[in-house]
């Protein structure tokens, strides 16, 4: 087998080996580096057939420039099949790398148009939260004491005071029940009087029967005595029955007295034991009241917890898209990779164009080509290498 | 239901005891308890111990207990109530106004 042979052999292998590439990594960078091993080939070519041709010029000159042309032929050949191959790759990865860009710009702006929507939404969140705390407080917009708290603390107020306004009727009662007995008493004590006064009317009833009887003995003579005596008797009655009337009437007062004494003694009397039950439903109300509150108070706490942390989660995510730009940088590397690609493609064609010229100094100015535009690759990705940043670094920002 | 009343002379002491209920019915037993003790300097000392009921009007006669004894320049000390009675002392705010032994 000839050295050409083997070496269309060897390119016939890198090819697939290329295809197979695209295959299995879409990275252009592997794909770059497949493109300058076969360009390396074939400037491993043309040298050795410049080794070998002085040699050739010793002996069979005819034969070796059939072969030369045989050769030259044939690396048009591969040239162009190989310019052909690069500039169907070359288009493929600058559509993909279009399309990644695209994709990935459309992503991002979705994303951080959907964490702009969750801020604003975890905003107003916290204000409907706010609002609702406030009203769940108080319920008169207007005055800020009329919270339950205020209420129920008013209520325990209002039943002190009416447990004192029970107490001073009470109080005030048996004062009354004091002086009714009193009053009472002072009847008791005019009974006795009357008593005597009945003594009194009935003694001065038998005297004026006396007189009458005396009258009687003395005739003629105490006929007018016998009239007075009658007259003081009949008094004496009528006395009698008077007393008989006040006594009576006094006795009336002790009746409707009695009914006072009734009265009074319900308005004294109040059973404590609704009191008791409203002062303890109370107390409850009041714990009740500090309970939702100790834990209204939590929650408005844990609540404002929330809200920077939402904003912080928020920002992170934000921060995050930066890799957005990241993407792109190495988008555009990427590009700037397919340029230099591009431009040994060029050259490539003008092996085509310039069928003249001679291969050897065609392989020449491709040899210069390729390590000139490998140096330009080489510096830029070292310039890429030094502005590479990590995600952490970049600042917060809104877009 | 009753009052009694035990006034010792020795150290100026006159303690009230009720039993059961502390209601109207008793007013006018309550009132004779005290109103007798004329001196001064008194120590006037309710026993409510046995006492399980009470009623407003109990509350009543407890204040106008203690206008006779700040009348008399002498003071009033309620003992041992129960719970129930201690509640209702308690809405009445009486801690305010006596000693409350317990």
């Amino acid at each position: 087998m000839s050295q050409s042979e083997k070496e269309i052999i060897l390119t016939g292998c890198l090819f697939s080996l290329l295809i197979f590439n695209q295959f299995w990594f879409e990275s252009s960078l592997i794909f770059t580096i497949d493109i300058l091993l076969l360009i390396g080939l074939f400037i491993h070519r043309s040298r050795q057939q410049l080794a070998n041709e002085p040699a050739d010029k010793h002996g069979e000159t005819s034969k070796t420039s059939e072969l030369t042309d045989i050769d030259d032929k044939l690396i048009h050949e591969v040239v162009f099949e190989l310019q052909q191959f690069l500039h169907q790759e070359i288009n493929i990865i600058e559509n993909e790398l279009g399309r990644t860009k695209t994709l990935v710009k459309e992503a991002v702006e979705g994303i951080s148009s959907s964490f702009k929507n969750l801020q604003c939404l975890s905003e107003e969140q916290q204000v409907m939260i706010r609002e609702l705390i406030k009203n769940s407080t108080t319920f008169d917009e207007n005055d800020e004491n009329a919270t339950l708290e205020n209420f129920v603390s008013q209520s325990n107020q209002t039943l002190g005071d009416f447990v004192s306004v029970i107490i001073d009727t009470s109080k005030k009662s048996l004062e009354t029940m004091g002086f009714t007995d009193e009053m009472i008493e002072q009847f008791d004590s005019i009974f006795k009087l009357l008593a005597q006064v009945e003594g009194l009317a009935s003694q001065t009833n038998l005297l004026a029967l006396n007189a009458a009887i005396e009258a009687a003995r003395a005739g003629d003579a105490g006929r007018g005595f016998a009239v007075v005596a009658n007259e003081v008797r009949s008094l004496s009655v009528g006395s009698t029955e008077l007393n008989e009337d006040i006594r009576n009437e006094i006795g009336n007062a002790k009746g409707i007295i009695a009914k006072l004494r009734n009265s009074v003694e319900q308005m004294a009397s109040a059973d404590m034991t609704s009191t008791l039950e409203a002062k303890d439903k109370m107390s409850d109300m009041m714990k009740h009241v500090e309970t939702v509150n100790q834990h209204t108070y939590e929650s408005v706490e844990s609540l404002a917890a929330i809200a920077p942390k939402i904003t912080e989660a928020v920002g992170i995510g934000v921060r995050s898209l930066q890799f957005e730009d990241l993407t792109r940088q190495s988008l555009d590397s990427l590009q700037e990779n397919v340029l230099s690609i591009h431009e040994i493609s060029d050259v490539l064609i003008s092996f085509e164009q310039q069928k003249d010229l001679p291969v050897h100094q065609q392989l020449l100015s491709l040899k210069d080509k390729c390590q000139h535009v490998y140096f330009q690759t080489k510096q830029a990705e070292n310039g890429r290498s030094v502005k590479q940043i990590t995600m952490d670094e970049g600042e917060i920002e809104l877009f | 239901m009753s009052v009694s009343c035990n006034i010792s002379h020795e150290n100026n002491q006159v303690v009230i005891s009720i039993n059961e209920r502390f209601d109207f019915s008793l007013h006018q037993q309550f009132r004779d308890s005290y109103s007798q003790c004329l001196d001064q300097q008194l120590n006037y000392v309710l026993d409510l111990s046995e006492t399980d009921y009470m009623d407003s009007s109990a509350l009543g006669m407890i204040l106008l207990l203690k206008d006779h004894v700040d009348l008399h320049a002498s003071q009033l000390v309620i003992r041992k109530p129960s719970d129930t009675v201690n509640k209702i002392l308690e809405i009445a705010q009486f801690h305010r106004l006596m000693t409350i032994e317990h």
